[in-house]
């Protein structure tokens, strides 16, 4: 495959899967400061929708543009404002020239569904509904990156172009639970590591719908929600599709067949990377975690899944 | 049957024929291959037309199916306007329509090769060997040069347009990258997904062979003794306003579509970069002009080629399609010879018409046109798309001026024609169907042998009265029906749609 077309695939899927992973956090968000409003705020006063702004990286662009901060702005900069790079109209209009750069390499369902999106996000409908119900808005909005998702899966052969897609997808999965999963550990400020530490029920449960793993927690825990539950649950489970080791596995699995190694080696620097960081997930206890200090830990992998991008890029993208 | 006269009444209700009308031969009265499509059209209501060809433009819209529009809204993306009512073509129609075509492409091919080999045509002075040499089009870089099995216009695109009397006449030659057969596929697949009923009982040629035939012809130009060539579409990148047609060309024949940053030249070979290292290329679908297509050769500030390209092309190494200098055939100062063209080559009498043209450079002929700019048409020879023409009719006095004079300062560079009225078709204009002008481009493969697409590319100039059909300009699109056999039979009252 041309590495051109390599290179737009691999971050048309991050950019949808960050846009996705914006929606949720933002839906989480509203939905947590609705229900709990003034248990929410933080030490400087923030709500949560406000905090998403921090684990985006783009509080100080924001608060330059929008001295005074309401919900509203917060929510409307994130999503539909094209000067932020980070907003979810930015990303899925960069996925989208993407996409429109490899029309020939992916399936017209994939590139349709994409173009789609970006001209909705761009139209009124979009607005009227936000307007309506931020809600409902972002339901629609994670709806069309699941079903993108679900086209990738569905319609492309399993052969380059899909396990580029893949391991783009997987390795901004693990980033952004490791994104959020810092910055809302950090935002408890977790006084003491280890477990049976007082950490406000309803946050964490927050933290595992900003996951989508609300409902599959319960199912496969069937008890209360607690710290080292949700952080076992979210970082070491093998068979949850936004765990981190989930994740890393099948980012993994994809530049394994993208290299083409045998089955016992490695093909490239990227997926030594991978492959050490798989183990590591594999074979830690969650107690060992606390040990390290969640931060520290969430630190390491941030910095691997980093790592393993650049190695990636120089492997295939710059011949 | 008491509504259908009524839908009748109302969708045709203001329908007032001017010159030469494609569906009726008289007020009220259809020719007899658009007989069935007139009552299958007059039961559909206003409001189902609309509600139909809304889905259909929003279907077009989310496959992204569009241009970008240069100019004042810079980058901007449209969808060329699509109009639901298909323009038909009987099958005695078609038959001289394609025998025509079939015998310009092959005159013009010869014509190219001759031009740039032994010069015959010149030598017998058929043709003015300064105006091939003057043409903007003409690359003397090429000289010489053998291509593949002798062939340069891989794929053209001929426009035709109809007089008065409706007899088909050749408005102008495209045999550099002709554009626009993605949306004749396009088109078909839209008309098949949104009025699956207008198809009923028409007979409608397909044109879905179109990828693999230009595949065909691409394999046939491979450098000898490669037995599975590898292919790709060079473009100019995805702001180029007809990127839409060379990623959609690419995929349907399963070829990789490349940017000129995406090849390189190495020992006199051309390879693509790859995930996997340099991947060697045998054949190119060009979509770059000739001016791009290499740096070393052509215009040295060009990023959109390949260093090294015509090299490599020269030694024989890569297959180039179309060939570089076909833009001499384009010249439409070159035009009025090609009757002359085909009867010196083939011994042949052409089958498709000339519009009468004058040229500046005869001084007879160079008075009528200043004499008339009024009633003439005037157009740039190295234009298209509309651009730097004079409509004399539609003209202001200060535009004549300014033609006058330019005609005055550069003979060559202009020509002049009658003000044809183009044919008119029934196209869905508000609510109602109306009248528009049409032209027509049939597209033509020359490989193994030369085929034309049952089919083309149906522009309509959708403001009232005008005669420019360019996308560029406000022009729509018709999907094209060749129809096979017999006319279709009209339908029968009890039929529903």
């Amino acid at each position: 495959m041309l590495s051109r077309v390599a290179e737009n695939l691999y971050w048309m899927s991050r950019y949808v899967e960050r846009a996705e992973s914006v929606a949720r956090l933002l839906d989480a968000a509203f939905y947590l400061e609705l229900d709990a409003a003034g248990l929410a705020r933080d030490d400087d006063g923030r709500g949560p929708v406000e905090g998403i702004l921090s684990i985006l990286n783009c509080r100080t662009s924001f608060e330059a543009l929008h001295p005074v901060a309401d919900r509203d702005a917060v929510l409307r900069y994130l999503t539909f404002d094209r000067k932020n790079s980070q907003s979810i109209h930015s990303m899925i209009g960069r996925a989208r020239e993407n996409a429109r750069g490899t029309q020939e390499a992916i399936s017209a369902e994939v590139w349709s569904e994409i173009n789609r999106l970006y001209l909705y996000l761009g139209g009124a409908k979009a607005q009227r509904r936000f307007s309506s119900s931020p809600s409902g808005f972002f339901a629609s909005i994670r709806k069309a990156c699941v079903l993108w998702s679900g086209l990738v899966d569905g319609t492309l052969a399993r052969d380059e172009v899909f396990h580029f897609l893949q391991a783009g997808r997987y390795l901004e999965r693990a980033d952004q639970v490791g994104r959020i999963l810092r910055a809302k550990s950090h935002h408890l400020h977790d006084p003491e590591p280890g477990p049976g530490v007082s950490l406000r029920p309803v946050h964490w449960s927050s933290l595992l719908r900003s996951c989508s793993a609300y409902d599959a927690y319960l199912r496969t825990y069937r008890e209360r929600v607690d710290p080292e539950g949700v952080v076992r649950y979210l970082v070491l489970d093998a068979d949850f599709p936004r765990a981190m080791r989930f994740c890393v596995a099948r980012c993994r699995e994809s530049l394994h067949e993208i290299s083409g190694g045998d089955d016992d080696g490695y093909g490239s620097e990227a997926e030594r990377l991978l492959g050490r960081l798989d183990g590591e997930l594999r074979y830690i206890d969650v107690s060992e975690i606390f040990d390290r200090g969640l931060p520290r830990f969430l630190a390491g992998v941030q910095e691997t899944c980093l790592r393993v991008g650049e190695e990636f890029h120089k492997a295939y993208f710059s011949t | 049957m008491g509504s259908t006269t009524q839908a009748m009444a109302s969708l045709f209700d203001h329908y007032a024929g001017v010159g030469f009308d494609e569906m009726f031969s008289a007020p009220g009265v259809p020719r007899p291959h658009y007989a069935a499509m007139f009552e299958r059209l007059a039961r559909l209501s206003p409001e189902e037309l609309e509600r139909r060809h809304k889905v259909a433009d929003l279907s077009m819209r989310h496959q992204g199916i569009t241009f970008t529009v240069y100019g004042r809204d810079q980058g901007v993306e449209r969808i060329i306007p699509f109009d639901p009512i298909p323009r038909l073509v009987s099958a005695d129609e078609w038959q001289l329509i394609e025998r025509g075509l079939k015998q310009r492409v092959r005159a013009l091919n010869l014509f190219i090769h001759d031009i740039y080999h032994d010069r015959l045509i010149l030598k017998d002075r058929v043709v003015p060997a300064d105006l091939v040499v003057g043409a903007s089009g003409y690359r003397r870089e090429v000289v010489g040069l053998q291509v593949p099995k002798d062939i340069y216009v891989h794929v053209s695109g001929i426009d035709l347009i109809r007089d008065v009397d409706g007899s088909y006449l050749v408005l102008e030659d495209n045999c550099r990258t002709p554009s626009g057969v993605s949306y004749v596929l396009k088109n078909r697949q839209v008309m098949k997904q949104v009025f699956p009923s207008m198809f009923v009982r028409h007979n409608v040629r397909p044109i879905d062979d179109y990828t693999s035939d230009l595949l065909a012809v691409l394999r046939h130009i491979a450098p000898a003794g490669c037995e599975d060539p590898t292919i790709a579409v060079l473009t100019p990148g995805s702001y180029n306003s007809a990127y839409y047609e060379h990623s959609f060309l690419a995929r349907k024949m399963g070829v990789e579509l490349v940017e000129g940053r995406d090849l390189t030249l190495d020992r006199g070979q051309i390879f693509m970069r790859t995930t996997r290292g340099l991947q060697r290329v045998d054949v190119i679908y060009r979509r770059v002009d000739d001016d791009f297509l290499d740096p070393l050769c052509f215009r040295r500030d060009s990023s959109l080629g390949v260093a090294g390209l015509m090299g490599a092309f020269r030694a024989g190494n890569v297959g180039l399609a179309n060939g570089v200098g076909t833009g001499v055939a384009d010249d439409k100062g070159i035009y009025p010879f090609v009757p002359e063209i085909i009867r010196y080559y083939l011994n042949e009498d052409p089958i498709l018409r000339n519009v009468e043209t004058f040229r500046p450079l005869i001084p007879s002929h160079k008075s009528h046109i200043l004499n008339n700019l009024e009633s003439l048409v005037v157009k740039a020879v190295d234009s298209s798309g509309g651009y730097g023409m004079l409509i004399g009719p539609a003209s202001t006095a200060a535009e004549r001026e300014e033609f006058a004079r330019k005609i005055e300062e550069n003979p060559r560079g202009y020509i002049g024609q009658p003000t044809i009225s183009l044919s008119q078709h029934p196209t869905f204009i508000d609510d109602r169907i109306e009248g528009r002008h049409v032209d027509l481009r049939p597209f033509v493969l020359y490989g193994d042998e030369i085929k034309v697409l049952p089919g083309g590319l149906t522009r309509v100039a959708l403001p009232k009265g005008s005669l420019v059909v360019n996308s560029s300009q406000g022009g729509g699109t018709k999907d094209t029906w060749v129809l096979q056999g017999e006319a279709p039979e009209a339908l029968r009252g009890e039929e529903h749609v």
